[in-house]
């Protein structure tokens, strides 16, 4: 009994160690000089510095090779605008067709979600090479526009399959009192089925949040610098900047935080959000 | 013409008739209730008459207005469900005072309204909480009192008290006809407890496979009723329904039942030699320890219920038949089997059809 | 004489009786735009299943032309395809295989609730919240042959100079244990949702019987836990099986071609060789595999979907 929860213990640290060890010494990476980081043995004793988060907010990097321009503060004004964007026209698309597809069994609801979760798992390049064709012919590429449109394709079937959930759940009883109260369809809509469904349509903007976030491929395809979020940017820094090691660091921490501060407030609805509803946390 | 009359309603699902050529007519100030067993259609009746649903046949006219096609919040009907389907994210006071919101009604007549709708319900002590915070009895009156406020022309009940304890059944039993009284509403009551519909309506409309076989006063329905199958739903325990084939002689009309004849006070000649149902309330059947020129029984239990005792009797041919007598009686106390004499108060019987149980 | 309060009686029941129509047509209404963003979908799928059939090089556009199943033809007949094959398969099944098997470890260790695996349930959000291309960087600076701290650590414990994702023999291993890092928390998740919305009484009842621990792991809990790994397990196998952003953030497909997986080939395909035919064949072919993946898949979680909403 005595060794198994030994075994245990140890098996539980080695497991966070795995998982959050990564996360700490790149937060760690990121407050130290080069010569702190190419220090042999490493150390986790060094005088932090604020250097490199300074570098990379004035957009002046220090190089072997002299002072770089590089605007990574752009690539996360980007990421934001492109996520924010995705998440409310989601929404927008979304939610009302999630309460159709609940509330009216209907053939066309119900081709139309399949058609949306099926291309969730159909490879993104094979969308993506046309639309980049068609995309340059009719202006999009290179726009936020463009790339929000593209990313729906990954925030329209999570809102559409959590919300519905939640209409589902909602008493259609409820509706009919507050019709029979006197008010018109929509007003129902907006003010008995929105707030009560209002926690899953929460869950699903902040997890749809998350993973426009952390897309790559789709704007690595269809834009450039100038619309590019920061898990594009981190790439193209990471060339640029060279030997730099303490500005990727902290390049790639302020890339993660906004997510990670996001992801603790939704931990309620992960497990749902993950599995498209499949399995309530 | 009736203040609302429903006429050969007819609603199916996926090609299963729920609904099938309902018709009935209420007066203004009636209360109706609709009584039946669950699966009987009842929900499908009040989402049709609502509004929720859209029949496939026939008509809901409401003061001469076809109500087709009338969105629900057209229709001026009101309704209280059974689970209360209050808005969980308004306060009493909100969920009371919706239908009024809904017209625009000025802020000081909302409050007034509200709050003399909710002192009658005795519920203004927690008009400003959330249902989540009333008990089972203050969110059934709290849904009450949303249904009433705006004094609708026709108001649905859907089982409202089935979901409250007993002491507060009891309590709104006595309550709810004076109070719906005061609102001068026309009122159609589902339920379906059967002794709730004898209490409570002017009229009973009873809902079997989908239509109303039998719309009558509260007493027409349980001495006469249309056929088998009502018989059977009013009245615990069930009615005594007994084969038998009533022979004219001199006397008069005689029938067997379990080997001794007996003699019918009726001279309906069309029963004669006509192979039927007698039907026999638990009541109108005596019972005596002494031996009467009754029919021969074996008492096989007693028990007490509602102030009366309810006896299973076995007749010489195995017949089994319910009898009932008023508590405090010889029969009280009496431990085991027994032999005893059932008479049939046959003032009292009825004759059913034995193909479609229709009553002759 | 015409009668005002007749007009607008009548223009009022217009309104009223609105009712069965607007009903008949609401949930159209409602779900035409995303029905109109499906269309938008469905357009550049068939245009990719189009060019497919055709010789199509942005470096000669005057060449195109409709080959039919040429470029198919030619991919199954090169080595290179076959590779991207295997090497596909490999890390599908070694990132699913592992992850299973490390998931269900870590769902079992923290089934039992207390304040260090609540805690550590929390953590294993983290990894998960990171963009898979982020933290293929990150491992990329730990994994730095000047400075990477896991470098670093294999060094003292006497692996010198092993090179991580920049050796062909350790490249596959390497992207397999970032892949790990990323996406093992989402089956610990997915499986301890699972394991702790299962009935309490068959565990008890084992318990007081006192049924050996193998025989209610073996016999009780794994079948029931079964539909969620199918679950969690297919999910993983059509992200797996397409992944690229892990990849081309660690080794762009390389050292050489040991890494070149479908999307990564076709990506190169497309933006090297601008070669759109043969990069939209071999995505097609890629697409049938995750097609049938995905139905399995979808007939799994919806079963699954039943059950937590309460309908089954």
């Amino acid at each position: 009994m005595q060794g198994k929860s030994v075994l245990r213990a140890v098996s539980l640290v080695l497991i966070g160690l795995f998982f959050l060890f990564p996360l700490f010494w790149v937060f760690l990476m990121s407050f130290m000089t080069n010569a702190d980081i190419l220090r042999n043995p490493p150390s986790v004793i060094f005088s932090p510095t604020l250097h490199n988060y300074g570098a990379l907010i004035s957009g002046n990097l220090g190089t072997v090779v002299g002072t770089q321009k590089i605007d990574y503060m752009l690539n996360l004004f980007n990421s934001f605008v492109l996520s924010s964007g995705s998440v409310i026209l989601s929404l927008i698309l979304g939610v009302p067709a999630a309460y159709a597809f609940a509330r009216f069994k209907f053939r066309l609801g119900e081709d139309m979600a399949f058609t949306l979760l099926s291309f969730r798992f159909a490879p993104p390049l094979l969308v993506l090479l046309p639309l980049l064709i068609y995309f340059q012919q009719m202006g999009l590429y290179d726009t936020y526009f463009g790339l929000i449109w593209v990313y729906q394709l990954i925030t329209l079937p999570l809102v559409l399959w959590i919300v519905r959930g939640y209409f589902e759940d909602v008493s259609e009883d409820i509706e009919l009192a507050y019709r029979l109260d006197g008010h018109s369809w929509l007003q129902t809509f907006l003010r008995i089925s929105i707030p009560l469904a209002r926690p899953g349509i929460a869950a699903a903007a902040l997890l749809s949040f998350i993973f426009a976030w952390n897309n790559f491929i789709f704007a690595l395809i269809l834009g450039s610098s100038s619309v590019q979020p920061v898990t594009v940017g981190a790439l193209a820094f990471i060339t640029a900047s060279g030997i730099e090691y303490g500005q990727i660091a902290a390049a790639l921490v302020l890339s993660i935080v906004p997510t990670l501060i996001l992801a603790l407030f939704t931990q309620r609805y992960l497990v749902e959000g993950l599995s498209l509803g499949a399995i309530k946390g | 013409m009736a203040f609302l009359e429903i006429t050969g309603l007819n609603k199916a699902f996926k090609g299963h008739a729920i609904i099938r050529d309902l018709s009935v007519a209420v007066e203004k100030g009636e209360f109706l209730v609709v009584f039946g067993q669950s699966g009987s259609g009842k929900t499908v009746l009040l989402r049709l008459i609502a509004g929720m649903l859209q029949a496939d046949a026939g008509d809901v006219r409401l003061d001469g207005q076809s109500l087709l096609g009338v969105n629900p919040e057209y229709r001026d009907i009101g309704m209280a469900f059974q689970n209360y389907a209050l808005y969980p994210h308004m306060t009493a006071f909100e969920n009371i005072a919706s239908p009024l919101r809904s017209r625009n009604v000025p802020e000081d007549e909302v409050q007034k309204r509200v709050h003399d709708t909710a002192r009658l319900l005795r519920i203004d002590h927690v008009i400003d909480h959330l249902p989540r915070a009333l008990s089972q009895g203050q969110k059934q009156r709290t849904a009450l009192g949303r249904s009433l406020v705006g004094r609708p022309a026709v108001l649905l009940l859907d089982d409202p008290l089935r979901n409250v304890d007993a002491k507060i059944r009891y309590e709104m039993r006595l309550e709810l006809p004076r109070l719906l009284r005061s609102f001068e509403s026309t009122v159609i009551y589902v339920t379906q407890d059967y002794k709730e519909a004898m209490a409570l309506g002017d009229r009973i409309a009873v809902l079997v496979d989908g239509t109303f076989q039998q719309v009558a006063s509260p007493h027409a329905v349980y001495d006469a009723p249309n056929n088998t199958r009502i018989a059977r739903l009013f009245g615990d325990p069930p009615i005594n329904l007994l084969s038998v084939r009533p022979a004219g002689t001199a006397h008069g009309l005689t029938m067997r039942i379990a080997d001794t004849m007996v003699a019918l006070p009726q001279t309906d000649e069309a029963l004669v030699g006509r192979e039927c149902m007698l039907g026999i309330r638990s009541e109108n059947v005596g019972v005596s320890l002494e031996s009467t020129s009754g029919i021969p029984v074996t008492i096989d239990a007693i028990t007490p219920l509602n102030n009366r005792l309810v006896m299973l009797l076995r007749c010489t041919d195995g017949t089994e038949v319910f009898a009932s007598c008023p508590q405090g009686g010889p029969l009280e106390g009496l431990r085991g089997r027994h032999q005893a004499w059932a008479d049939f108060d046959l003032a009292h019987a009825l004759f059913f059809d034995t193909n479609d149980g229709a009553r002759l | 004489m015409p009668n005002p309060a007749a007009a607008t009686m009548a223009v009022s029941h217009a309104k009223r009786r609105s009712g069965a129509r607007m009903a008949r047509i609401l949930p159209y209404l409602l779900s035409l735009p995303a029905l109109l963003t499906c269309i938008g979908i469905l357009v550049p799928f068939f245009s990719a299943v189009y060019y497919a059939l055709q010789r199509y090089n942005l470096a000669f556009p005057a060449g195109r032309k409709f080959i039919w199943l040429d470029n198919f033809v030619q991919l199954f007949l090169s080595g290179e395809f076959w590779h991207t094959i295997t090497i596909s398969l490999l890390y599908t099944a070694l990132t699913v295989g592992l992850e299973m098997l490390l998931g269900l470890a870590i769902a079992l260790l923290l089934w039992r609730r207390s304040f260090v695996t609540n805690l550590l349930s929390v953590a294993l959000i983290l990894p998960l919240m990171v963009a898979p291309e982020i933290a293929s960087l990150m491992w990329k600076l730990m994994t730095n042959a000047n400075f990477g701290i896991l470098s670093y650590f294999v060094s003292v414990i006497g692996i010198h100079d092993f090179r991580w994702a920049s050796a062909p023999q350790s490249a596959l291993f390497t992207v397999v244990l970032v892949d790990m890092w990323v996406y093992t928390p989402f089956i610990s998740i997915l499986l301890l949702a699972g394991l702790r919305g299962l009935p309490r009484q068959p565990f008890e009842a084992a318990e007081l019987d006192g049924v050996p621990t193998s025989f209610v792991f073996f016999r009780i809990m794994l079948p029931m836990l079964l539909p969620y790994m199918l679950t969690a397990g297919l999910f993983r196998m059509l992200d797996s099986i397409q992944q690229f952003d892990i990849i081309y953030a660690m080794t762009q497909g390389g050292p050489g071609n040991t890494l070149m997986v479908f999307q990564i080939q076709a990506y190169l395909q497309a933006f090297t060789f601008t070669n759109i035919g043969r990069a939209s064949a071999i995505l097609v072919v890629l697409w049938a595999i995750t097609f049938a993946l995905s139905k399995v898949f979808m007939k799994n979680w919806l079963r699954l979907r039943e059950r937590a909403h309460g309908l089954a």
